[in-house]
């Protein structure tokens, strides 16, 4: 879990200096949370715990190429992860059957979803504007995110024509990108 | 074709982070976003936004041996990581990479202190510190006279943020690290005895780094280095 009070861009800035500790620090700090979601992508352990190797080996070694003047450096960690972990998906071709519950039901949109989301801590921004979009634009954002799919692989779950999915994804993102930055 | 659009591109760029853009357009956007501060920054504000997504999954602990395979993957075994990474600080900077020769050298000398003493007594010894990769920028001379007591003596008064201070290493064996010879005043020289730096050796490096206030909270440097330089021999009496 993000703490507000750990500085991620320092720890970076100190791993490009070849500090060692620094980068400890930022293991213990993250590599839970980062397995958590490698595990969701990947539905297996085993290359999840590879997929968050493969993602610190990559963090220390491009450590310098981190600016803080680009944005966070707890993104940029997950950039690395979510980069590695989805050319693990596409280089086996996928697709594990996942159980996909959850991810249906945070892409409800009943006045039950919304009061749990009102109820849930300070950091909710996108996931109130997620809650601001159609169910048929959100739905297809969360499996991409959750899972990793494609465009197609979308069409395919869902059984939605490919033209159609495309169309309903970049509307979403519209949404989203206007009321986040509104 | 990537669209000038910036509504547009921002929605494609959130198409490339989330992984559903086909291997021709996600290579195309990436090339972007190497090349393009503000597509990069683009796609970190994703990312950062679709951080509230995994934070809603229960961290998993990973197993104790994903820690050990990673630091045997990156050679940070812990015996030798400290020794690495002061290495790897020192070389760093390349203007002042320390020659396997002038290593072995100041290893050599290392485990013969007391006869490396009696024989340069009488030398001393000039550092030049100038900032990294700036040949032509000395900010600080250091003189080592034939007593072995040491003068740094500013070239120039640097401004320094008040909640910085300017702290003084020097690097004897890299398998020790560097050594904190105490904080310096941009501006003033420093006056150092022979027993608080030791016998100063050919090659030994020195340099000043920005710390914050009160100098660094670990025994070694964690700041920018703003000079460095080695000592040369100045004459042999």
């Amino acid at each position: 879990m993000a703490q507000p009070l750990f500085d991620y861009e320092s720890h970076l800035e100190a791993c490009a200096r070849q500090d060692d500790r620094a980068f400890q620090a930022l293991y213990q700090q993250e590599a839970a949370q980062m397995l958590g979601l490698a595990i969701t992508l990947l539905g297996r352990r085993d290359q999840a715990e590879d997929c968050v190797h493969d993602a610190f080996v990559q963090i220390w070694r491009n450590a310098q190429r981190f600016q803080r003047a680009l944005g966070s450096g707890r993104a940029w960690i997950y950039s690395i992860l979510r980069y590695r972990a989805l050319n693990q998906l596409r280089s086996r071709g996928r697709t594990v059957e996942l159980d996909d519950d959850f991810i249906e039901r945070a892409a409800d949109d009943s006045p039950q979803a919304a009061e749990l989301l009102e109820q849930q801590g300070e950091h909710r921004e996108l996931r109130r504007c997620l809650q601001n979009i159609e169910r048929n634009r959100r739905h297809p954002i969360l499996l991409a995110f959750y899972r990793g799919l494609t465009h197609e692989q979308i069409a395919n779950r869902l059984t939605t024509p490919l033209g159609t999915i495309k169309g309903r994804i970049r509307a979403g993102l519209r949404a989203l990108q206007e009321c986040l930055h509104a | 074709m990537i669209t000038q659009q910036p509504a547009e591109r921002r929605a494609l760029i959130g198409e490339y982070v989330l992984g559903l853009l086909d291997e021709a357009e996600a290579a195309e956007v990436h090339e972007l976003i190497e090349h393009d501060a503000e597509a990069a920054q683009m796609a970190l504000q994703w990312q950062q936004h679709f951080l509230e997504l995994s934070d809603q999954l229960p961290p998993q602990t990973p197993s104790a041996q994903l820690w050990q395979r990673l630091q045997n993957s990156l050679g940070l075994t812990p015996a030798v990581s400290r020794v690495n990474s002061w290495l790897a600080w020192w070389q760093s900077l390349t203007t002042w990479r320390l020659t396997s020769a002038a290593l072995a050298f100041a290893l050599i000398i290392a485990v013969l202190p007391d006869l490396w003493r009696t024989d340069t007594a009488a030398n001393s010894y000039t550092v030049v510190l100038q900032a990294p990769g700036e040949a032509a920028k000395p900010g600080w001379v250091v003189h080592v006279d034939g007593s072995g007591s040491l003068r740094l003596q500013p070239l120039l008064e640097d401004q320094i943020p008040t909640d910085r201070s300017v702290q003084f290493w020097t690097l004897i064996d890299p398998a020790i690290g560097p050594r904190s010879l105490g904080l310096v005043e941009p501006g003033k020289p420093l006056q150092l005895s022979a027993e608080q730096i030791g016998a100063v050796q050919p090659g030994q490096l020195f340099e000043l780094t920005l710390e914050p206030a009160g100098g660094s909270p670990k025994d070694r440097p964690t700041g920018k280095v703003l000079y460095i330089g080695r000592a040369v021999m100045a004459s042999i009496n």
